[in-house]
């Protein structure tokens, strides 16, 4: 992986958080510059969700900081997209995949008024960089689950952000799709996003991940995809659950 | 009490009881299953049975009884189908009963007389009669959840498992809700429509707050759906107020009490989602 | 023809019909949100928390404060609903029912307090479409139109919303609000109803119109033509089949009720289309 190039987008300064009075994750430190992919990793109720929701402003940062393009969560909102996994929307609804995307220009749009010509573009564009412009006026529950979850990713795509937050997108999709969302994913750090996904793919995050921040409950370890994805420090994360093969190779259990 | 000074208002209180008793027992289930709003629809599907069988001059309890058969199959059939939208077919539903129950008994003189009555109910005009149909109803409901509780409460909480366990897991969802219809169709006399939901529903709910166990659970609820027709009915004749109201309000009123005093004895929060 | 337009000779006809097609064009472009967000039991329980300000408006101020009570309880009871509902993931059914009976009850105390109980229960209840009076009909023009009003302006928030809540509250939407907003909207058809139809009935206006446009259509533009061309079916032909029962066979049925009727039957034709067409396929 190239060295970083772009200023830093995301910077967790010994972050920790909690739901109520429940702390749920200790301790996340480090940062993502612009241009880079950063892997989630951790079993299942590890705090990826959660961590992936305070970037966003969602959940309590009650020690430490998370700073998010310079400026507070909340704030920066605007300019952060999300990629919510896609089994949680119902499939029947009556809206096209074409209506989708463009739900991604509405906070831009803002109240009261209506998507306009650039809008119709922009969403048209992230369409064709997911490679569905074809589907763009069948109905969102006709397409199969990973070009659902490419959708999605167009949706983000169209508001134009500069921080990229995915939840478990890999999740059961197809292989053309996963080509189709890495490419697109590739091209949106090309021109200076930051990237976080949140995956349980070892392989997908050597392949297309600069970082990875290992995670259970607490931080394990923050640091270069080669690095970090080590035995001992995966099964450090994924607490025994880890299985080694012979050399270096180690299955992870969900 | 004056309650139990007058042969009317004594058949009114032993009414109230049985149909308290009865709405508690079925009301755990129904809250546990989350059939609130379905329980609601039976009350306005099951209209139409009763003015027909006022109409054809069938004993009321029966006819509502099997036109309630045919609402619960028709019921159970749309929202079992895979693309359907439960929610909005028990709406159509609920609209479609209750509208047909207007209209019939809109084409007979004394409309609005008899409307109030299916809506609001008349217990203070039970017969000896009455009392003894919801006593044997009341036996009746009893003894089937006796025999199936344990199951019916199994398949409310793990229907997958238990459907794999080898249970008749479809079967005995028909089988209470036929029992819920049962429990609709006498209590309607009584306090009417929206208020039968009322009794089913409070009372158990409130005791759910109480208790996690079933066994306590359903005691409780059989309880407090008789003191809610005790209390009903005596703030019903200390300020003349409709009988049937006072009953269900009583009802709400020990939820509401539940809800702010149960956290608070047995100390830990509640969620205000009962279940 | 002639059949179908015989008994609009009549002022007090003409105006039910003009009523009629008014709640009923409002009611289903609303009953679209109802059933694309599953709120039909939230809806039942607003017509039924709406009675008691009923009551009390007609107590305080005769016929023509049934609006003004109406709309405050609409307003406290969407508030108290959106409150319980956003307090749990899922609805509190159980909690919802003991909402609507309760308020119900209070209603029916309120009401039993008056000597004309039981006709005045079944007029708010039912509605008396036939006796609609011009004031009536602004009230229902002016909540209509604040209603399409509100729908227009914020429709692809709301649409946001239904569709993928989480995703519209990552993006920074107070979703809360949004439901505070269509439970409001909900409320107010249920006060432009209370005179015509009554609250009991209106639950069929804000349910059965998007059921069969849902049926129907794919496209929410579709469902949303489809709802309101059945609702303005169901006023004109229900009012003509209530008027022709009673003029020419004696027969009285509630005309409130019978719009209700039509109106299901179109359901079932919607139904039974679908039906034919998924067998074609």
């Amino acid at each position: 992986m190239s060295e970083p190039t772009g200023p830093v987008l995301l910077r967790f300064d010994h972050a920790s958080l909690a739901y109520g009075r429940a702390r749920v994750v200790e301790d996340v430190h480090g940062s993502v510059h612009g241009g880079e992919a950063v892997a989630l990793i951790g079993p299942n109720g590890a705090g990826k969700s959660t961590l992936l929701r305070a970037v966003l402003g969602l959940v309590d940062v009650v020690s430490g900081r998370i700073e998010v393009l310079g400026s507070t969560p909340a704030r920066a909102r605007r300019e952060v997209a999300y990629v919510p996994q896609v089994d949680t929307l119902d499939a029947q609804f009556p809206v096209s995949v074409g209506q989708v995307v463009l739900m991604g220009r509405y906070r831009d749009v803002g109240w009261l008024r209506r998507p306009g010509v650039r809008d119709r573009a922009l969403a048209d564009d992230a369409l064709e960089a997911v490679g569905l412009a074809e589907r763009k006026d069948d109905r969102f529950g006709t397409l199969s689950g990973g070009q659902r979850q490419r959708v999605l990713l167009a949706r983000a795509i169209a508001q134009q952000p500069r921080l990229l937050l995915l939840d478990e997108p890999f999740n059961g999709v197809d292989a053309v799709s996963q080509q189709a969302l890495l490419a697109a994913l590739r091209r949106l750090q090309d021109d200076g996003a930051a990237v976080v996904v949140s995956t349980h793919d070892l392989a997908l995050a050597h392949l297309a991940c600069d970082e990875v921040c290992l995670l259970n409950k607490h931080q394990v370890a923050f640091g270069p995809t080669e690095a970090t994805l080590t035995p001992e420090l995966l099964r450090a994360a994924y607490g025994g659950q880890a299985l080694e093969l012979a050399g270096d190779s180690v299955i992870v259990a969900r | 009490m004056s309650l139990l000074q007058d042969g009317y208002a004594r058949r009114a209180l032993i009414e109230a009881l049985l149909v308290g008793a009865l709405c508690g027992l079925v009301g755990v289930h129904v809250v546990l299953r989350r059939l609130s709003f379905f329980t609601m629809a039976m009350t306005h599907a099951t209209f139409p049975g009763v003015v027909l069988a006022a109409l054809v001059g069938v004993d009321l309890l029966l006819g509502s009884g099997l036109f309630g058969v045919l609402v619960v199959l028709g019921v159970s059939w749309l929202t079992t189908r895979p693309r359907s939208d439960s929610a909005a077919a028990v709406g159509v539903v609920l609209s479609a009963g209750f509208a047909l129950g207007v209209a019939l008994l809109s084409a007979q003189a004394g409309f609005t007389r008899d409307l109030s009555a299916y809506l609001v109910g008349s217990i203070v005009t039970v017969q000896a009669g009455d009392l003894v149909k919801t006593a044997l109803v009341l036996a009746a409901v009893a003894l089937t959840l006796a025999l199936v509780g344990k199951e019916l409460v199994f398949g409310a909480f793990d229907r997958g498992g238990m459907v794999a366990a080898g249970y008749p897991a479809g079967r005995l969802d028909l089988l209470l809700l036929l029992v819920v219809e049962l429990t609709v169709v006498t209590s309607v006399p009584a306090v009417g429509t929206i208020q039968a939901v009322a009794l089913i529903v409070a009372p158990a709910a409130a005791a759910r707050l109480w208790s996690d166990r079933i066994g306590p659970t359903t005691a409780l609820a059989v309880l407090l759906g008789m003191a809610s027709g005790v209390v009903g009915l005596a703030v019903s004749q200390a300020y003349e107020v409709a009988a049937g109201a006072a009953i269900v309000l009583a009802a709400c009123g020990f939820f509401v009490l539940s809800v702010v005093v149960a956290p608070v004895v047995r100390r830990r929060p509640v969620p205000l989602g009962v279940g | 023809m002639r059949y179908l337009l015989e008994p609009f000779g009549s002022p007090f006809m003409q105006r039910a019909l003009a009523e009629a097609l008014l709640l009923g064009a409002v009611a289903a472009v609303v009953s679209v949100f109802v059933v694309l967000r599953r709120l039909s039991f939230v809806a039942d329980v607003l017509t039924h928390t709406v009675f008691p300000g009923v009551v009390i408006g007609f107590v305080v101020a005769g016929t023509s404060g049934i609006v003004w009570g109406a709309s405050v309880f609409a307003v406290l009871s969407t508030v108290l609903i959106t409150v319980l509902a956003g307090r749990s993931r899922v609805t509190e059914d159980a909690s919802m029912a003991i909402v609507l009976t309760g308020f119900f009850a209070v209603g029916v105390v309120l009401v039993s307090r008056q000597t004309s109980f039981t006709s005045d229960l079944t007029a708010f209840l039912f509605g008396r479409i036939l006796t609609v009076d011009r004031q009536q009909l602004v009230v229902t023009a002016v909540i209509g139109a604040a209603v399409l009003l509100l729908l227009g302006l914020l429709g692809k928030e709301l649409l946001f919303r239904a569709f993928d809540p989480a995703g519209a509250e990552a993006r920074g939407y107070r979703v809360l609000a949004l439901d505070l907003v269509l439970n409001l909207v909900v409320a107010l058809v249920v006060v432009a109803a209370v005179r015509a139809v009554g609250t009991v009935l209106v639950i069929a206006l804000l349910v059965v119109p998007g059921a069969a446009g849902r049926l129907l259509s794919d496209r929410l533009a579709g469902i949303t033509l489809i709802a309101v061309g059945t609702a303005l079916l169901a006023g004109w032909l229900g009012l003509v089949a209530s008027w022709q029962a009673s003029v020419n066979h004696g027969l009285r049925l509630a005309s409130g009720a019978t719009v209700v009727l039509v109106l299901v039957l179109l359901y079932g034709v919607a139904a039974a289309i679908a039906t034919a067409r998924k067998v074609r396929a």
